[in-house]
């Protein structure tokens, strides 16, 4: 095949980053039968920025073998034609894709409800679905955007049922959030929260905001901030005592291994540096009658390798 | 009466059981008036004061008589969906457009002759504004109109007619929780969306405006870019 000569620039740039990537140092355990998948918010651009992710985001594959992908929403910006499926979500993850790795979509406010319908979304026509990978964890997509009473029934009876099984929701809309842009949902968080403490949610993913914010663990329940896979806002995060990590200088994706108790979790940035890395670990023994402030999480972060350290967001004024 | 004995006595008994009827009368709450007027604020010199509580019968019926209205609409819509390949569910997006503007035509042409307020008749609308008035008004106003204002598309971009689509490329208004609470409950994949200070109801299956209310909640400004 010919290539173009103004090309051989670009192919040198993303084969080096993609060397970045596959020199990246995992921190996660990389154990064989654990559970491996990875988390990308606020993708769908279509632009050179959710290209340049995306290539990490599929080298990496070869070191750490997610096995499928949550998404937080805005699965696609502006127009969703044909051509937009297309060009915002499919070209970029090609490489995963054909890998067979599926994709699991939450619906973000710029995504059509009809997205619902898109098989490579896996939401099988329901705006809000749930589903168990492996025995011991459920995830539940919400649409954050129109949380109704339907939807509540049935979060209410679906957590009621997952006994006691990892529970990870996750939305578009952030209920914690230092986000100086968005921030955090408080009406949303006032119909959700009472039902991840009744049921003792461990682990809630969200994006909406166009950074990477690890929350201190809040009322014993570990938020992550997921929304950098397309759009960055430089500067967003104005910490106010909520934030444990953040990162609002580039875009990033999570990896995640859960290993019996432990979830693992290591975020990477287009430049294959890890901006975060560590453990929440689950208290499955927690009982359900114990306060509502009583930690059901503990996030113990691990040491960044030597030479990776990203600048990430400090406290604001 | 030749017993003046007997007459006081009936006389009492009668005084007693007056009595009683009438406090069991002040008791009792008035009772269901499925036929009361829709409107009763603003109806004029002939208003008259109705009894407390047929308020709320006037407005359950109100409620009763959109939700009916919107089962119609749906019905009408179930039963084109045969007529066009069906909205499910695809790996080829050109596919699932095609369903969905194939559904919007039948559905368009089956209810040729809607028109604004068929659903969101003006005692519905007076109705709606009511209810949404203390989710924008109230405590929690500064954080719902915050949510709807952020993701809302601007009204010039999106076409006030019964029956357009939605514009492909707008976003959907999120719809605070105490926002839908505070509405009758729809049924599945249709949505009460805001567009500016506007309402519309939304279908998500042929990407449809249904109806629409101008001026439903108090204007909120301009979205966060």
């Amino acid at each position: 095949m010919r290539i173009r000569q103004p090309l051989l620039p670009l192919l040198a740039v993303l084969s080096l980053l993609s060397a970045g990537a596959l020199a990246q140092d995992l921190t996660l355990p990389n154990k064989p039968g654990t559970l491996k998948f990875a988390v990308i918010g606020d993708s769908g651009t279509g632009d050179s920025n959710q290209y340049r992710l995306a290539k990490v985001f599929a080298d990496i594959r070869q070191k750490f073998s997610y096995e499928f992908v949550i998404m937080m929403g805005d699965n696609m910006y502006g127009s969703q034609s044909a051509n937009d499926y297309t060009k915002k979500f499919e070209v970029p993850y090609k490489p995963v894709l054909d890998q067979g790795i599926k994709f699991y979509a939450a619906l973000g406010n710029h995504d059509q409800p009809n997205q619902a319908n898109y098989k490579l979304f896996n939401m099988n026509g329901k705006r809000f679905y749930t589903f168990k990978p492996k025995d011991g964890v459920r995830f539940f997509a919400l649409d954050s955007n129109y949380m109704d009473k339907e939807q509540l029934d049935w979060l209410d009876k679906e957590l009621a049922a997952s006994g006691s099984d990892w529970k990870i929701p996750f939305f578009h809309h952030p209920l914690y959030s230092s986000g100086s842009t968005h921030g955090s949902d408080m009406a949303l968080r006032d119909q959700l929260e009472p039902l991840f403490l009744k049921y003792s949610v461990d682990v809630v993913f969200s994006g909406h905001d166009h950074f990477y914010e690890r929350i201190k663990p809040q009322k014993g329940i570990q938020y992550f901030v997921s929304g950098g896979a397309g759009k960055v806002r430089k500067g967003d995060i104005r910490d106010e005592g909520l934030m444990a990590k953040g990162f609002d200088a580039g875009y990033h994706f999570m990896l995640i291994e859960i290993d019996g108790d432990q979830m693992h979790f290591q975020v990477i940035s287009d430049l294959g540096k890890t901006i975060d890395s560590g453990i929440v670990l689950r208290n499955k023994n927690q009982s359900k009658a114990a306060p509502a402030s009583a930690p059901s999480v503990n996030t113990v972060e691990k040491p960044i390798p030597a030479g990776a350290k990203p600048s990430t967001a400090t406290k604001k004024p | 009466m030749k017993n003046p004995r007997a007459c006081l006595l009936a006389a009492i008994w009668l005084m007693s059981a007056c009595s009683t009827s009438a406090q069991q009368s002040a008791q009792q709450p008035p009772k269901p008036d499925a036929t009361a007027p829709a409107t009763q604020a603003g109806a004029g010199p002939a208003r008259t004061k109705m009894p407390e509580g047929t308020n709320i019968n006037s407005d359950a019926k109100l409620m009763a008589d959109f939700k009916s209205k919107v089962d119609d609409y749906l019905k009408l819509r179930k039963s084109v969906e045969g007529q066009a390949p069906a909205v499910k569910n695809t790996s080829k997006p050109q596919d699932l457009l095609t369903a969905e503007k194939a559904l919007a035509a039948n559905v368009r042409a089956a209810r040729a002759n809607a028109k604004r307020g068929d659903l969101f008749t003006p005692a519905t609308q007076a109705l709606f504004r009511r209810l949404l008035n203390p989710s924008v008004k109230g405590p929690e106003a500064t954080e719902n109109k915050g949510a709807i204002k952020e993701d809302m598309p601007e009204p010039k971009d999106v076409p006030f007619q019964v029956n357009a689509d939605y514009p492909r490329d707008e976003s959907l208004s999120t719809v605070p929780p105490d926002v839908l609470r505070a509405l009758p409950q729809l049924p599945p994949d249709i949505q009460y969306r805001f567009v500016g200070p506007h309402l519309i109801l939304y279908d998500v299956k042929p990407n449809m405006i249904v109806d629409f209310m101008l001026n439903a909640i108090p204007p909120i400004g301009t979205k966060k870019q």
